[in-house]
């Protein structure tokens, strides 16, 4: 005999997974907005992640998501800016900085927020609904 | 007027088999006690995940809160159901035993 596995929990929280990871990416680009780099080199380019929808190959049924890969997005050239004093500037005092708009990037924080709190509202209710099938008959 | 003659009491037939109802497949002779048994282990199994993540927890090692949470309310759940099956299936027994008492 199998259990039941209690799959809508367990598919919830490949849910939580990935907004974890997209949570992890739009830090990890608020982190690193300011960051100064030489003209001969590249800008930090803004990370982000690209969800794939998970299907069991045995029944057909969809399992969830999962990150597929990391997406590197925005161009290396980033925001030439002239700042004679940065001791990374070039010749013509110029430096590079990222092109990451913070108003995108805290609109992505707050859908990956919600997403988060939108599937542990449904690991939560889920287990309400197992509990309340386990009571069925119980005070007769 | 003539009578008609009784005819023979036609011999009983034995209960018919039920039907609707199969064996349960793939358990075997004792199938419920079996069944009881793979149920405990997927238990087991469920606990151990719940508990490596803890150890995991408490390491600091674990890199999603969220998979701690789930695994204990899995494992929190399966042990309901397994003894929900198992108090069911004492008060079955125990009912039997009541009989013609």
């Amino acid at each position: 005999m199998a259990l039941p596995s209690f799959s809508a929990i367990g598919i919830a929280g490949t849910g939580l997974t990935v907004y974890r990871k997209w949570l992890d990416a739009v830090s990890d680009n608020i982190a690193n907005i300011n960051n100064a780099s030489p003209t001969s080199a590249s800008a930090f380019q803004a990370r982000y992640i690209q969800a794939q929808s998970v299907t069991d190959s045995q029944t057909g049924d969809g399992a969830g998501v999962q990150v597929a890969r990391a997406v590197l997005s925005g161009n290396a050239t980033g925001r030439v800016v002239y700042e004679p004093a940065n001791p990374l500037a070039d010749a013509q005092g110029n430096v590079r900085y990222p092109d990451i708009d913070l108003g995108s990037q805290m609109v992505q924080m707050m859908m990956a927020q919600r997403g988060y709190q939108a599937n542990l509202a449904v690991v939560d209710r889920a287990k309400e609904s197992y509990e309340a099938a386990l009571q069925l008959g119980r005070n007769t | 007027m003539s009578i008609p003659a009784i005819g023979a009491v036609s011999s009983i037939t034995g209960p018919a088999t039920v039907s609707g109802s199969s064996a349960v497949g793939g358990t075997g002779g004792s199938g419920f006690a079996n069944a009881l048994a793979g149920g405990l282990e997927q238990l087991q199994g469920t606990q151990t995940k719940a508990d490596d993540l803890a150890v995991k927890a408490s390491t600091g090692n674990l890199t999603d809160i969220h998979d701690y949470m789930i695994a204990s309310t899995e494992a929190s759940l399966t042990t309901q159901l397994t003894v929900a099956v198992r108090n069911k299936a004492l008060d079955a027994f125990n009912e039997i035993m009541r009989l013609q008492a």
